[in-house]
């Protein structure tokens, strides 16, 4: 029988958010359509590393498994992808893992995203239906408009465009390219449009919209090809007409 | 974040303004130097004619139109957008498309070009200016040292850079180009001025030595 063929993965590590980082190597067997997440089900069962000491076991997130929920965004060789959707039979060995480092590092991999959420609270990502008037049927939405939306969308705040922007980070006050796109998407949205002057004036602030470097890498990072840089290109010119209307309307 | 649409919206105007000036008046004198630099091409004489015709201007006009123009809208995009370069952690190694390489160029460039401006212009245009003035004779001599022609020759290009990919930028901050169909011919468009302007400006360049 031939030699059993080995998955080899070089994890950079971390036990908690204050600590120092380090890497770990682990030699999986290779079993056909493994992917990152199975890989790192398997470490799991058996924490045993290349060495073969028993380790705690690699810490990461992870939820739908097809791409939907965005938990299990890392750096696969040196891009931010999606675990469950990279297939070991498509990447480059030694596999090298690393967290999103554009957020804090909770342990290993797992990240904490909370400012993707707290950039969608600063756009009002939402449409503001409470109130104490009677809720009636939403208005037809022109179909053209819907298709652009629907992309949109499909944002799963799973961070990609975060981490490969040169913007975003610690050194950075830049929303980052998630919450662009979604004050856009809310500002398509035929009873959403009625706020879009307060996203697009929270855009306007510091570390909003213009804070963009015009890299593109989120256009190129997004796993849903959601045409991140066309909104805020878009975006831009909405602030741009706010600014007008500041600057002669008040 | 209530009151959003109340604020001065400091930070927003004065990226407009970092963006703006690096087109007008900024790139508009680095055309105009490119232009006057690029008669040494036919010539020392030409040269020289060019500078004189430029030293006919009234020199009180000439001051103001140096500090309104050039000084004070080259201080507010130098400053500013070192802050704003600092702000940028650089992955072309991770991300090596080509937008996010032009993307570090723009910064690398503007690295470079803060310490040769400070030299070019305190030396060409204070020291040199102000004793027996520039010429093409002088030129010559000062760009025969190696270093100094190389220093030049970097400097020069990337400021050609600088501009040229500052263009494509600007179409996008200012939400002009907006698709990506528009943004790659603009691009394309940012390149082709780019290889015109850098061959005239190097060309002129080795014509000063010859």
């Amino acid at each position: 029988m031939a030699e059993q063929k080995k998955v080899h993965f070089i994890i950079e590590r971390q036990d908690s958010p204050d600590s120092a980082p380090y890497t770990e190597e682990f030699l999986l067997d290779y079993r056909p359509a493994m992917n990152v997440v199975s890989s790192l089900m398997e470490i799991q069962k058996n924490p045993v590393n290349k060495a073969g000491k028993k380790v705690s076991p690699v810490v990461w997130e992870c939820n739908c498994l097809e791409k939907v929920c965005g938990a299990c965004m890392m750096v696969i060789n040196g891009k931010a992808r999606q675990a469950c959707a990279a297939l070991i039979d498509q990447l480059e060995q030694p596999i090298r893992l690393a967290p999103a480092r554009t957020f804090p590092v909770i342990r290993d991999l797992m990240i904490d995203r909370s400012v993707m959420f707290e950039n969608l609270k600063k756009v009002q990502a939402w449409v503001a239906v409470d109130g104490s008037w009677e809720v009636k049927p939403a208005d037809r939405q022109n179909p053209y408009t819907a298709t652009e939306a629907y992309e949109i969308s499909r944002c799963m705040t799973c961070g990609c465009c975060m981490e490969a922007c040169p913007n975003v980070g610690p050194q950075s006050d830049f929303i980052g390219p998630a919450a662009i796109g979604q004050a856009h998407l809310f500002n398509l949205h035929p009873t959403g449009q009625y706020d879009k002057h307060k996203r697009v004036g929270a855009l306007m602030q510091k570390g909003g919209s213009s804070s963009c470097g015009n890299s593109q890498n989120c256009v190129q990072a997004c796993p849903k090809q959601i045409k991140l840089t066309t909104y805020i290109a878009q975006m831009n010119r909405d602030i741009n007409k706010q600014a007008l209307k500041n600057i002669f309307s008040k | 974040m209530s009151n959003n649409t109340e604020c001065v919206h400091t930070d927003f105007y004065v990226r407009r303004l970092h963006s703006l000036l690096g087109i007008v008046p900024i790139g508009f004198f680095l055309l105009e130097h490119v232009i006057t630099i690029s008669q040494v091409l036919g010539g020392g004489h030409a040269f020289d004619a060019a500078v004189a015709k430029l030293a006919a201007i009234p020199h009180d006009i000439l001051i103001t139109l140096e500090i309104v123009f050039i000084a004070i809208p080259l201080l507010i995009h130098g400053i500013y957008g070192m802050y704003i370069a600092m702000q940028a952690k650089l992955n072309p190694g991770r991300y090596g498309y080509m937008r996010n390489k032009q993307f570090t160029l723009q910064r690398i460039t503007a690295w470079y070009l803060v310490p040769f401006l400070l030299w070019h212009v305190g030396y060409l245009r204070f020291i040199v200016k102000g004793s027996e003035g520039i010429s093409f004779a002088q030129m010559s001599s000062y760009l025969d040292n190696p270093i100094v022609f190389a220093l030049y020759v970097i400097g020069l290009v990337a400021a050609i850079f600088h501009f040229t990919n500052g263009l494509f930028t600007f179409s996008i901050t200012w939400g002009i180009s907006k698709g990506p169909r528009v943004q790659s011919v603009v691009n394309k468009m940012a390149w082709g001025l780019f290889v015109i302007l850098a061959a005239v400006g190097v060309a002129s360049m080795f014509a000063f030595i010859g």
